[in-house]
């Protein structure tokens, strides 16, 4: 065997313990889930679905799941809106202050989350909008927006400028070659981003869990529930936590890679 | 600058790139704006008018078909803007897919279609709003050189058949000559000169358009005499003589003439001509039957004679051939300016 | 010219100013704001003081908290960097374009999915009687003791931040011209040379911004300390969680914030200075 080919092999091996070490959690939280030991380890106990039936059983987490399918959804379209808008904006218009404008909306994400809750909190209650489910919509939709921006805005890029322009010569109004061209043109990246950006929402915890109050969404009753015990209840919403993010994000690349390689055939 | 273009007619805009050619088609079209003056059609003023509220379709250099939409849903487009009920904008897409000879692709998308048949979408599509002027922006550019002949031939039957204006910008001589009835030379945002194919080819107005439209031999010089009919002119290659210019010219002040090179003729010996140069042989380009000999004066000044394969081959010529060029006083074209 | 007002540019551009000005530029500076602000029988009171800056500056639990996490964070930023280089390299540089894709892909889906799940897991994970122990414990070592130590914590920053850093390093090193490694190889560079003298230089750009953004993501974290860290040495986000969410000291915790995002600044600053450095090989 000559060195490069042990070479190849020890580095195959090395990514794929990265892999292991990033996939490793989502894995175990799906095995323990089923798993009947309270303190999970190796060697395991016997299959349940105990803690589905717990979970099933609890009116919290029922709530809190209407309540993170409220906040996603509502966010998921709010920030797909003004994604759209600003990548459009950007795409079609050239105007004094467009740097800033730019780095308004692409700026939230930078900040870390502990400061945005903190701030969004204070904010919120002065303008007494807190403590409500739509309190966390307002506060999620400037955290994701950027998100859409960026997806759309990459779809835009692969769009011949001249086919806008093309739709006013034959007879539409910029309104109409909007509707007619532009959006049907970005409605792939408009449907990643809509997956994108509800699962961001949906796995958003820090502040949720600070303006929301009373009404809790999944990842907040999470944590409430992992402060202080071990309970393998985490385990089974976890795994339904997961399910619904890495479907939507599997949409999300699908919806969006396969557009990307069509338009390139 | 300043251009009527007649009703009916095939006018093909020519310049190099970045002269303008384009920026007067969108303007044309509303899609930019003139910074002043005034685009009037059929004597209205359009200045103001949105693009989507002329009557100028278009066909791009990047055809701007709608990827997501079939070849009819293409053609389909503008008669559904205007608000062309869907029975009727169904039959006359196809009717005019049909037209173009490619009514079988019609419910094909269009990004599988090949460059000839979405070029003939391109054409279907500004068509079927039956407009008055049709504009054209290098809309062949973009294909191989046997299908561009081809589509020469339909552009033209098209346009006869129709009796529309057709405005055509290219940077390409041959396509130009071959289809217009009138071509507009563009330099730096300025028209050069207008003028019918032959016009240009033949006469020149200026150094500019005889250097772009190629094969002419410019020489420069100051006026010796004039008569009412021959202007004489020392260059340094020489004493020449050449046809009057409309406006007379002093003695002594500077101007520059070109003789086309298909007018000039080469023999061994010393002609009994008004005109005759004496040069060295530098090179030879074959392009088909013709021949393009190029060659250089005892000034250094170099020349261009195009002529026959046949009429070559009795001079019996190799690089280094000392030759002389003459030609008539009428075929030394006068040009404007200095 | 003529200024006339544009609607349909308008419907596009302003809605994001306005909301971006209500919902994200007025809350942070509101944030500054009630730092200055004092808390009276457990009521906010709008003033203009310096007294919570005074207390909390003058604290050496806060300078503590402060240099702990930037130390932490560091530890993480580099610890990760220095993990995920051989597999980006691999990737980079020994993987055919496909199977990059595909690991890209990978690597994108826990981004989107629950960090505080994933964290929660870790915790069974690693715990005294966890799986990692129980498999130690049948070749005769340990057990460890990692939940509750700076190794937890750095094993719950990594779940945060190494599939970015991962990504950010592949898709700067895919882009090195593979002409000009050949090159250096042809002309007698050892690989690891090579690396160190060509791959490097011509991926600094990429690599310090995975760095900057891997040192962010630890700074502002604090499940990670919390949970796995057991914060027993508190980083300043378990500080302002601490001051927000027991002692009602929202301007406290602004002034933690703030010097928060004054020292995230700064870094990144510097860092894109150095990023964007003209000289060295190229």
């Amino acid at each position: 065997m000559n060195q490069n080919r042990l070479l190849n092999i020890i580095l195959a091996l090395y990514v794929l313990c990265i892999f292991v070490f990033i996939f490793a959690p989502i894995l175990f939280s799906l095995v323990f889930s089923f798993n009947s030991q309270r303190f999970p380890t190796i060697p395991l106990g016997h299959f349940t679905t105990e803690w589905y039936a717990k979970i099933f059983a609890d009116p919290d987490v029922w709530l809190a799941a209407r309540n993170s399918l409220i906040v996603s959804v509502s966010t998921a379209l709010l920030a797909t809106f003004l994604g759209f808008c600003t990548a459009y904006s950007d795409f079609r218009y050239n105007f004094r202050f467009k740097g800033p404008y730019l780095a308004l909306i692409l700026l939230p994400p930078t900040i870390p989350l502990i400061i945005m809750a903190l701030a969004m909190l204070a904010w919120l209650s002065r303008l007494g909008l807190s403590g409500q489910l739509w309190s966390i919509i307002l506060a999620h939709s400037v955290l994701t927006a950027p998100f859409a921006m960026a997806i759309i805005r990459l779809r835009l890029n692969q769009m011949d400028p001249d086919l806008e322009a093309a739709a006013w010569n034959l007879g539409s109004s910029e309104w109409q070659a909007m509707r007619h061209i532009i959006i049907p043109f970005s409605a792939p990246a408009i449907v990643s981003s809509l997956c994108l950006t509800a699962a961001v929402s949906f796995d958003e915890f820090s502040i949720s869990w600070f303006v929301s109050g009373l009404n809790k969404t999944v990842p907040v009753v999470i944590l409430e529930i992992v402060q202080g015990n071990i309970d393998p209840q985490v385990n089974a919403i976890g795994t339904f936590v997961f399910l619904t993010s890495m479907t939507l994000v599997i949409l999300a690349q699908v919806f969006f890679i396969s557009r990307q390689v069509k338009s390139h055939s | 600058m300043d251009l009527d273009i007649h009703a009916g007619e095939f006018l093909a805009i020519m310049g190099s790139s970045g002269c303008g050619k384009t920026t007067t088609l969108r303007m044309l079209a509303g899609l930019d704006a003139p910074t002043s003056g005034e685009i009037r059609i059929g004597g209205e003023l359009m200045n103001d008018v949105k693009p989507h509220e002329r009557d100028t379709p278009l066909v791009w250099q990047s055809l701007a078909l709608f990827p997501f939409l079939s070849a009819r849903e293409n053609v389909e487009f503008g008669l559904k803007m205007r608000g062309v009920g869907k029975d009727e904008r169904k039959r006359r897409a196809l009717e005019w897919l049909d037209r173009m000879e490619i009514g079988e692709f019609a419910e094909r998308n269009v990004a599988t279609l090949s460059g000839g048949q979405k070029q003939r979408v391109a054409l279907a599509r500004s068509l079927v709003m039956e407009p008055k002027m049709l504009l054209l922006d290098e809309p062949l550019s973009a294909l191989d050189a046997n299908l561009v002949i081809r589509m020469q031939a339909v552009l033209t039957r098209l346009q006869k058949e129709l009796g529309i204006t057709f405005v055509y910008v290219t940077h390409s001589q041959s396509e130009a000559f071959a289809m217009a009835d009138r071509v507009v030379i563009m330099s730096q945002g300025e028209i050069a000169q207008v003028g019918s194919p032959k016009d240009i080819y033949r006469a020149p107005a200026n150094r500019f358009v005889a250097e772009f439209v190629g094969r002419n031999n410019i020489l420069a010089g100051r006026v010796t005499s004039q008569t009412d009919e021959y202007v004489c002119v020392s260059t340094p290659s020489g004493d020449f003589t050449a046809a009057a210019p409309a406006d007379p010219r002093a003695t002594g002040s500077p101007l520059t003439f070109a003789v086309s090179a298909d007018l000039v003729s080469v023999s061994a010996e010393k002609p009994d001509s008004a005109n005759t140069v004496h040069c060295t042989l530098i090179s030879e380009e074959f392009i088909g039957s013709v021949v393009t000999l190029f060659l250089e004066s005892v000034d250094g000044h170099e020349f261009k004679v195009q002529m026959q394969e046949r009429d070559l081959i009795e001079l019996d010529l190799c690089s280094g051939s000392q030759i002389w060029l003459s030609w008539l006083p009428e075929n030394a074209h006068v040009l404007e300016g200095e | 010219m003529k200024r006339k007002f544009d609607l349909y540019a308008m419907t596009w551009r302003l809605p994001i100013i306005f909301w971006q000005f209500l919902f994200f530029v007025g809350p942070l500076l509101f944030m500054v704001a009630i730092s200055f602000f004092v808390v009276k029988n457990y009521r906010m009171t709008e003033a203009l003081e310096m007294v919570n800056w005074q207390k909390m500056l003058s604290r050496n639990y806060f300078w503590d908290s402060y240099w702990y996490t930037i130390f932490i964070a560091g530890v993480s930023t580099t610890v990760a960097m220095v993990l995920a280089f051989p597999a980006s390299f691999a990737l980079a540089f020994r993987a055919s374009d496909n199977l990059r894709r595909w690991a890209i892909f990978l690597l994108i889906i826990p981004f989107f999915t629950s960090y505080l799940v994933r964290t929660f897991s870790w915790y069974v994970i690693l715990a005294e009687s966890g799986v990692v122990n129980a498999m130690l414990g049948q070749i005769g070592l340990g057990p460890f003791k990692m939940l509750n130590t700076h190794f937890g914590t750095v094993v719950g920053y990594l779940t945060l931040t190494l599939p970015l850093v991962m990504i950010l390093q592949t898709v700067t090193m895919a882009n090195v011209d593979k002409t000009l490694i050949e090159a250096a190889r042809n002309l007698g560079c050892k690989p690891l040379a090579t690396i160190w003298r060509v791959v490097l230089p011509l991926s600094k750009t990429g690599l310090i911004i995975a760095a900057l953004f891997c040192f962010i993501l630890s700074f502002g974290d604090f499940v990670a300390p919390f949970y796995l860290g057991g914060s027993q040495e508190p980083t300043l986000p378990i500080l302002i969680l601490d001051t927000t969410k027991s002692g009602q000291q929202w301007p406290r915790a602004a002034v933690v914030a703030i010097m928060m995002m004054g020292t995230l600044f700064a870094i990144a600053f510097a860092a894109i200075a150095l990023a964007y450095r003209k000289g060295g090989a190229r």
